[in-house]
């Protein structure tokens, strides 16, 4: 069988809170990154601060949460984190939010490759029927990727953000299990 | 949609976990009782320490893993015994343990009223793939009611048992979605 968490660009990997408070720290002091990753206004929490709430969100062991960081192969370098929430076990629905934090590593496939694997470990490990994300509208490149990786526009809330004098809609996007089964002949085992 | 807490003989209900400790207390004294049900050596307990259990699962009563029910006559409106369901979430199959505490309902179709409402519940609330059991080889009127529900005899471990100096089989059964699906005759729930 495949590694389920190695893709062609990145993997997954274990979510140290230590680490990835470090790491998460330092990436939000671009407000850039903020701005497309949540709709609360940027601000700047403490390292201490973030390594308390991630510590207790792993704390928890159970069977609708996991956690990631995103490494590269290349040079096992810490690039992102990613989380996966499942939100309703009879439909088998999960809600995926994921971050590139190293901006040299934005616009040149790592995202999608990301949420390749993503998808696999979803469909394959957990067996879900259905992935959702949200996205902002003024997020064009996560939503090319998103859309590479096999997601479909399914709503929006109108007008959800007010940002840079401009009120954006809130995207959302999913895939159905036959949909990716069907993109994924080849990896599906 | 159907009342899925409502069978033709009985209903699911939770009772206070005082009233479920005095009934429980009462029904360990039947020794018989708990060798039809567990493996365990017959063990007497505090009413104190049956109502700590009994308050732990209904700490635990909204973990989507873990399912259990208070079970009425409908004719009498009497607590006559439970059912509990241990889920897998990823795998999409959960067991199940019941049993009827009040002897003078034995053998009159309770507990596959029982069963019945609790393979509804599973197929068409939780949305289960399978749905497993064991009983003693010693039980034949369990096994019965089973088989009349659809149950098929899938394994057995040989002589995990010993009771009264003789060797004796633990039997597993399963049904499957499709099997109990089949079995509705399109009366759709």
């Amino acid at each position: 069988m495949k590694d389920v968490l190695t893709g062609k660009l990145v993997r997954l990997a274990a979510f140290d809170p230590e680490e990835m408070s470090k790491a998460f720290t330092r990436w939000n002091l671009n407000s850039e990154y903020q701005r497309l990753s949540n709709s609360d206004p940027t601000r700047m929490p403490s390292a201490k601060r973030n390594a308390k709430w991630m510590e207790d969100r792993v704390a928890e062991l159970s069977p609708a949460r996991y956690h990631f960081s995103i490494r590269t192969l290349a040079e096992d370098k810490l690039i992102g984190e990613l989380g996966l929430d499942v939100v309703d076990w009879s439909g088998r629905d999960a809600f995926v939010g994921l971050g590139i934090g190293e901006t040299e590593y934005w616009g040149k496939g790592y995202g999608t490759d990301v949420m390749n694997v993503l998808l696999r470990f979803a469909f394959t490990e957990i067996n879900l029927r259905r992935v959702t994300l949200s996205v902002f509208e003024y997020n064009p490149r996560a939503i090319r990727s998103y859309e590479k990786a096999g997601f479909r526009h399914e709503g929006y809330l109108r007008n959800f953000l007010n940002r840079a004098g401009h009120r954006w809609n809130e995207i959302y996007m999913g895939i159905l299990r036959e949909e990716w089964m069907g993109l994924n002949t080849d990896t599906a085992g | 949609m159907k009342d899925l807490f409502r069978g033709e003989l009985v209903r699911f209900t939770l009772e206070e976990p005082e009233t479920a400790a005095k009934a429980e207390l009462r029904w360990t004294h039947d020794t018989e009782l708990h060798r039809l049900l567990d493996g365990d050596p017959a063990q007497l307990f505090s009413e104190k320490k049956i109502r700590e259990w009994i308050e732990k699962q209904s700490a635990d009563s909204s973990m989507p893993e873990r399912y259990s029910f208070s079970v009425r006559t409908l004719a009498e409106d009497q607590y006559i015994g439970f059912l509990g369901l241990w889920v897998d979430l990823i795998h999409s199959e959960a067991w199940v343990g019941l049993g009827i505490g009040e002897r003078e309902f034995w053998s009159k179709g309770y507990g596959t009223d029982m069963m019945k409402l609790c393979l509804q519940y599973v197929f068409t609330e939780l949305c289960l793939e399978r749905l497993s059991l064991g009983v003693h080889a010693y039980n034949p009127r369990a096994i019965r009611s089973y088989e009349k529900c659809g149950f098929r005899l899938e394994g057995r471990t040989r002589g995990d048992v010993l009771r009264e100096g003789r060797r004796t089989d633990s039997l597993w059964m399963g049904i499957l979605r499709a099997e109990w699906m089949q079995m509705q005759n399109g009366d759709r729930t």
